[in-house]
């Protein structure tokens, strides 16, 4: 709670900000600064929160625990490692700085939102609080025309979903007559309403669309593409960890004895989400587009937090959430140095910048699912949680089949990087700064390929 | 102290990166007194272990010191934790004790090589994982140390890798272990299926009341076995021992004779709780062990190559060691392995100081008369010779005597074939010794003048071996001497050995008779062989011996060639057409399919709902043909 207030007031003052300063790097330092105040504010209210006693706010509309205080903090740590690897560049989008920043604080307020509610009302808030930023964001360079349809396709096709996820709370609110996800009182009868189940349904299909799962993934690679990078990198990550959390949390802890009736589905979706963003991403020729897709074949991956309830998927969504999110910030914050995007522009980028190659080459095989990095062991819990789970051993095999793929498409780019020819173009010089940042990121990926622990301690 | 042990195996360790990481930096002798150091200090602990497990009152097993966990996986645990104990601590002082002396040989004897950095570096490596392999409380850790001396004994075999022979050797002894490798991991893996646990401790506490069939022990038993039949080179796998003299002399005698080749022995002294419930094993192991005693034996006979010569001799020796544990004498295997060590590792440092006067001439038909000009090589040499063959005094007799006692006990005519061995041994030894150090030099005259006495760093362990090859015996005397047997006192905590007989006085009187003065009449008569030594081509019986039997002509025709052939047809036909067609067919679908896919990426956001809005219909269908 201290921290959705601590996140609204950074919003507020950051908006004014943009009337009293003009210079966009004072902006950004300060934005900095207020979000590590911020997350100051989230360590304080997980230490004076008792594990055992969830606090209960809004006539127990909302419920915080230690799991989503500890997520919270994790995820404005990745926020603060963000606007350190990218500041620069949101400097770059357009002239209202301030306004980004703003923005990026009130998706926060979402996302401590989507991880506390015990309400269908806050979390449809809170994916509206987050989703509408998304949308400015997506059209902030307002003179190239590619974020402008970006802008307007995400915000059409976003609507629609609404539609949906409103469908779905209303069927629930039928069969119910109740918002609290923990007083369903359908979950008590012993044969399934009908009506329950549509409504369920209804909330796959939207949050499916939320976490770019397909089918309904279609808008993913034509918004990340269009998006200004730098806000790709942050909705590509933050925004879609507090997706997974929303999913996660109302599967979970409301339906979870109905699993019988939607395990199946989202498998299905899983499958389909994993075949889909592997086999397209191998022809894509723009590392950006590539990363879009990838994006994709991530989530299926995450996905498996959901199908397999046990304690295990919630510990792996935390380490895939925070692994997956600091090696794509770390790849966008590489991709963002260069003017090319395509595969080509980073030919013999190894020669030029070698330590740029290097950390490019970590994030890389993190993403990829090489041990001894963060995203091994992030696909090594979510695996084995569906392991444990016991009903899905075919999807297991298939998702290992689809990392396999995965690899193809993200070692292209180190091959290029090593073993290429060319002068790639950078579009800013690298400062010592960057350097710095980079390299504590990369550290960073392999700390947590080598203990993944240090993410389940405060659970 | 024992709770020190890990400083044991961390010195090398700490040696082996210094030395690895700057070995094209540092000056050489530098390299030289890191490893030496570095070997020492693990002595000085050895030291203290031992004094302290000695002093531990009678009975008393100290729990394993554990490190780290280091598998956990379901109700499988694997701790990474060392097992201090008599038989470990014992090892540990004759692989530091021996391996520091031969380090300091080293300093000297590879003082001409541009890679001696890297040679310490090997070493160091290699002492840290025989460490492993000893001080290991479960079967998994001494698997790691068993591969890594021999991953050690690969790169030091192979040290002269510029020499095409060197490397094929190093090759086949890799091959070799690997094979015996693959039985000892069956055994593992055996083991943990029957016991669920690859601790030594839970194991043979477990082995008495764990219910599994008979024959479950056998094939334990018999797999460990294949492991050690690679590692301590007996019949079949034996054949890339001889071989291995391709690495710099001391690698032979530290690796080669004194400590690596003996990893199966210690393996079988640490299972004998597993092998005593295996008699068919036990036998199996004493037929292997004598057949090979006797083989080799009767190939060193007409060795011409000095290091060939020990070489056989070292896997004569063996024999004899297995020969002694397949009659349940585990202790008398143990004693053995530690006299051996002295023994061998100085008649190999005895060698490596020849060859070094000889300017690397190995072939002893070239030599003779050498005692004039290395005196000290030739004192110490002669000690080793006699303590090899089993004068009494020196301490191959001790030992030996006491396997002999022992396969007596067993069965008189093991005995008589044994004892055969052991005249054999005699008598190639001594033609040996009277080839090179006696007689008339018979190279040419540049190698005569640069004939020297080897330097001091070279000497002094010659000297130090040369005193334990004598005083190292005291420590089991004969039950006819002395009824109190030290070393038997002190390892029976950890091994039984209810191969003990108790003969009587009189018979073992009797067998040290025999034995004795045939030995000596062996010594005589290869005296007298040498004396007239003619070196003409060989034929016959004595053709076949010096052609090692065509054993590995043999292989090569039997296993090789058709493995090799065998390997072509795969990769023609199976490789090539089959594999290689699935593997690319499979990268070529996943392209052709993304292509497709890329093109329903229309930009069109009419499209893209109308596909949502499809899922969403399949997902209800789905869905009503689950629920019904």
């Amino acid at each position: 709670m201290k921290a959705i207030i601590a996140a609204t007031i950074i919003g507020v003052v950051l908006m004014f900000t943009g009337i009293l300063v003009k210079e966009k790097k004072g902006i950004a330092t300060l934005a900095a600064i207020l979000f590590f105040l911020l997350l100051g504010v989230n360590i304080w209210e997980l230490s004076t929160l008792d594990a055992n006693q969830p606090q209960a706010f809004f006539n127990n509309m909302l419920r915080i625990d230690r799991y989503s205080v500890w997520f919270n903090t994790l995820m404005t740590a990745c926020t603060v490692l963000y606007v350190m690897l990218s500041g620069r560049e949101i400097q770059k989008v357009g002239i209202h700085v301030s306004d980004y920043f703003a923005l990026m604080s009130f998706m926060l307020v979402g996302l401590y939102m989507l991880s506390g509610y015990s309400n269908m009302l806050v979390l449809f808030l809170g994916i509206e609080i987050i989703s509408i930023p998304q949308y400015i964001l997506a059209g902030s360079d307002k003179k190239n025309l590619k974020s402008s349809e970006a802008s307007l396709k995400y915000f059409l096709m976003g609507a629609f979903t609404t539609g949906i996820l409103l469908m779905g709370i209303t069927l629930l609110y039928g069969a119910s007559g109740t918002f609290d996800i923990a007083r369903f009182t359908f979950l008590q009868a012993d044969s399934l309403n009908p009506m329950a189940l549509c409504g369920i349904i209804f909330l796959i299909i939207a949050f499916a669309f939320k976490v770019s799962a397909a089918p309904m993934h279609m808008w993913t690679p034509d918004v990340y593409d269009g998006s200004p990078t730098p806000f790709t990198a942050f909705m590509s990550t933050v925004v879609k960890a507090a997706a997974f959390i929303a999913f996660i949390k109302l599967f979970h802890i409301s339906f979870n004895s109905l699993s019988g009736h939607w395990t199946m589905i989202i498998a299905v979706i899983t499958a389909a989400t994993l075949l889909v963003g592997n086999v397209t991403a191998v022809f894509q020729q723009s590392v950006k587009r590539m990363m879009a897709y990838s994006s994709i074949a991530q989530a299926g991956f995450m996905l498996f937090a959901v199908l397999s309830i046990s304690a295990t998927s919630w510990q792996g969504l935390i380490i895939y959430a925070v692994s997956y999110t600091v090696a794509t910030m770390g790849v966008f914050a590489v991709l963002m140095k260069l003017k090319d995007f395509t595969y080509d522009g980073f030919n013999g980028l190894a020669k030029r910048e070698p330590l740029l190659a290097f950390v490019m080459t970590i994030f890389l095989l993190s993403l990829a699912g090489i041990p001894l990095t963060g995203g091994f062991m992030a696909k090594y819990f979510m695996l084995t949680a569906a392991v444990e789970q016991g009903q899905v051993l075919w999807l297991v095999i298939f998702a290992l089949l689809m990392a396999a793929i995965s690899v193809y498409y993200y070692f292209r780019v180190i091959i290029a990087m090593y073993f290429k020819q060319g002068s790639p173009e950078m579009s800013s010089p690298v400062t010592a700064g960057d350097r710095l940042v980079l390299v504590a990121t990369a550290a960073l990926v392999i700390l947590l390929g080598v203990a993944p622990g240090l993410l389940l301690k405060f659970i | 102290m024992t709770n020190l042990v890990y400083l044991v195996p961390l010195f090398p360790l700490i040696g082996f990166l210094i030395n690895g990481i700057f070995w094209k930096k540092m000056p050489k002798s530098a390299g030289g007194i890191i490893g030496s150091l570095a070997v020492l200090a693990s002595f000085c602990v050895s030291l203290g272990i031992f004094f302290e497990v000695k002093s531990l009152p009678e009975g008393t097993v100290l729990p394993p010191v554990e490190l780290f966990s280091f598998i956990q996986s379901g109700s499988l645990n694997i701790p990474f934790s060392f097992q201090v104990d008599a038989l470990s601590s014992l090892f540990l002082l004759i692989i530091t004790g021996v391996g520091f002396l031969i380090h300091v040989y080293s300093t000297s004897y590879m003082h001409e090589d541009e890679g001696m950095v890297k040679y310490f570096a090997y070493l160091n490596l290699f002492v840290f994982s025989m460490l492993l392999l000893v001080l290991g409380s479960n079967y998994l850790i001494m698997f790691i140390g068993w591969e890594g001396v021999g991953l050690c004994s690969y790169l030091l075999i192979g040290f002269w890798f510029k020499n095409r022979d060197y490397t094929n050797a190093a090759k086949k002894a890799f091959v070799m272990n690997r094979i015996g490798d693959l039985g000892f991991l069956v055994g593992m893996l055996l083991v943990l299926l029957n016991f669920g646990t690859l601790s030594y401790q839970e194991f043979f506490n477990a082995l008495p009341t764990t219910q599994v069939a008979g024959s479950t022990y056998n094939w334990i038993a018999l797999c460990f076995f294949i492991g050690a039949m690679g590692k301590s080179a007996q019949i079949p796998l034996y054949t890339w021992l001889p071989d291995a003299m391709a690495g710099p002399t001391p690698v032979s005698a530290l690796i080669h004779a004194a400590t690596m080749v003996t990893a199966g022995i210690y393996m079988i002294a640490r299972s004998n709780a597993l092998y005593n419930l295996a008699p068919a094993i036990l036998d199996f192991i004493a037929i292997i062990g004598l057949a090979t005693a006797l083989l080799a034996a009767t190939i060193a006979i007409k060795q011409y190559d000095i290091k060939k010569v020990l070489a056989y001799s070292t896997v004569s020796q063996l024999g004899f060691m297995f020969l002694a544990i397949g009659v349940g004498a585990y202790t008398t295997a143990v004693f053995h392995v530690m006299t051996h060590a002295f023994f061998k590792a100085l008649l190999f440092l005895g060698s490596g100081s020849v060859i070094h006067a000889m300017g690397g001439e190995q072939d002893i038909r070239k030599m003779g008369g050498l005692g004039k000009h290395m005196a000290i090589t030739q004192g110490t040499f002669l000690i080793g010779c006699l303590a090899i063959a089993g004068i009494p005094g020196f301490a191959g007799f001790f030992s030996k005597d006491e396997i002999l006692a022992a396969v007596y006990g067993h069965s008189p005519v093991l005995f008589a074939l044994a004892l055969a061995g052991a005249l054999m041994t005699a008598f190639y030894m001594f033609r040996l010794y009277f080839l090179t150090f006696r007689g008339k030099f018979r190279g040419t005259h540049e190698q005569e003048h640069h004939l020297h006495e080897s330097p001091a760093a070279i000497t002094i362990p010659l000297v130090v071996l040369a005193l334990l090859s004598i005083a190292g015996g005291y420590v089991g005397l004969p039950a006819v001497i002395s009824e109190h047997h030290t070393l038997a006192t002190y390892l029976s905590p950890v091994v039984s050995n209810i191969g003990a007989h108790h003969l009587s006085h009189e018979t073992e009187w009797m067998l040290m008779g025999i034995s004795v003065s045939l030995v000596l009449v062996m010594i005589a008569v290869a005296y007298n062989v040498t004396k007239k030594a003619s070196f003409a081509p060989n034929t016959g019986i004595a053709k076949v011996l010096e052609n090692k039997w065509y054993i590995d002509e043999l292989y090569d025709a039997v296993i090789v060639r058709p493995m090799a052939a065998l390997s072509r047809f795969s990769d023609k036909f199976v490789e090539r057409a089959g594999i290689d067609g699935l593997v690319n067919g499979v990268g070529k679908t996943v392209r052709w399919g993304g292509d497709r896919l890329r093109l329903m990426q229309s930009g069109q956001v009419g499209f893209y709902i109308f596909v949502m809005v499809l899922g969403m219909v399949a997902l209800f269908a789905f869905s009503f043909i689950l629920t019904n």
